[in-house]
């Protein structure tokens, strides 16, 4: 451990812990996943940063979503997302969850997938190198210090518009609300 | 074998075009009654894998075309060399006002994915089809996905860029 931040984990044990065991839950969506494998294996070892990959979301805290999202993959995302215990952080792995990339005009995927769940923070490039992920892992760590790796927190404020914008995108969605949603007029909850 | 094959062919069945693109490929081009028999006598000739079945949209001479790919594992008494290997590939032309074709689950189990796949993004219904529920898309289109005359970049103004950005509240 390193000693110029015993200090940090005497104020907020919690934080620095979740900051050092980051827990991906291991989502294929996409080319971007073929980055993963030498990342998580002995090649780059992620280990080293305390990231290591689960096999089921209610273990997870860190979504990488690694590649285009289709319509069908978004359902799946936000159930994965849903499931995830707080505090969770989304990081877009690629061009394609950014804004669409090179399936813009796709009738397919969808583009901005900040529209549906919050991401807190984005690589871009295509495809992005393994050690960009080491490096969004230690921006995410600073975001983390700063309390700005808030998008857990964001979606429990805005679940309203998120749960809308979901609906625009996958017609009816057949699990019920995470959060109680208020009615369509002002988005007021709490 | 190209020849001999393509002779045979020519023997057997009338009403069907064959042209030979390169060595080891066949094009056979037939009418759409004509095309389970063929298809049958193929795979009794040796040609048992059904490797793909795909639509191609001609809107300028407005038919689809659907096209059994064929190919085969062992050639010549299970000696398998390359320069052996033969694609057949089976042609025959839809019309777009009514897209409509018989299932060929009958011959080739495995075309039962594909018929779904076609019938989703093309919308050629296959009569006798056990279930042409959707496959792959999620959403409802007008017009299936993969007609030319769908236009995709309107669609994705139309869905994709009127979904809002989330307003986020001040703090």
């Amino acid at each position: 451990m390193d000693r110029n931040q015993i200090r940090k984990w005497l104020k907020a044990p919690a934080k620095m812990a979740n900051k050092y065991s980051l827990h991906a839950i291991y989502f294929c969506t996409g080319c971007g996943i073929i980055e993963v494998p030498p990342v998580i294996t002995s090649r780059w070892d992620a280990e080293r940063f305390g990231v290591i990959p689960v096999a089921t979301p209610r273990q997870a805290n860190l979504f990488l979503i690694t590649g285009y999202v289709s319509v069908k993959t978004l359902r799946a995302i936000i159930r994965t997302y849903e499931q995830m215990p707080e505090p969770k952080y989304t990081v877009g792995f690629g061009s394609c969850p950014i804004n669409g990339g090179m399936y813009w005009d796709s009738y397919n995927t969808i583009k901005h997938l900040d529209k549906y769940i919050p991401i807190d923070g984005w690589i871009a490039g295509c495809m992005p190198r393994p050690e960009a992920i080491f490096i969004a892992v230690t921006h995410l760590w600073t975001l983390i210090d700063k309390d700005m790796a808030n998008g857990y927190i964001r979606y429990r404020e805005n679940y309203n518009s998120y749960r809308r914008n979901q609906e625009l995108a996958l017609g009816k969605l057949e699990w019920p609300p995470l959060f109680p949603v208020s009615d369509e007029s002002q988005g007021n909850e709490q | 074998m190209n020849d001999s094959l393509r002779q045979k062919l020519e023997a057997t069945f009338k009403d069907i075009l064959i042209a030979i693109p390169e060595e080891s490929r066949i094009a056979v081009t037939a009418e759409n009654d004509g095309v389970p028999a063929i298809l049958r006598f193929l795979k009794d000739a040796g040609f048992d894998h059904l490797a793909l079945l795909s639509a191609v949209d001609w809107i300028e001479d407005d038919c689809f075309e659907l096209c059994f790919i064929l190919t085969s594992y062992m050639q010549n008494d299970n000696e398998y060399t390359d320069s052996q290997r033969l694609h057949i590939i089976l042609k025959t032309p839809i019309p777009r006002e009514k897209p409509q074709f018989k299932t060929v689950i009958g011959i080739f189990p495995n075309a039962e994915p594909y018929e779904r796949e076609i019938h989703e993004l093309f919308g050629i219904k296959f009569e006798g089809h056990p279930r042409l529920t959707p496959l792959l898309l999620e959403r409802e289109y007008e017009i299936p996905p993969f007609r030319k005359d769908f236009d995709t970049r309107k669609y994705v103004e139309e869905v994709f860029d009127k979904i809002p950005l989330v307003e986020e509240k001040d703090k």
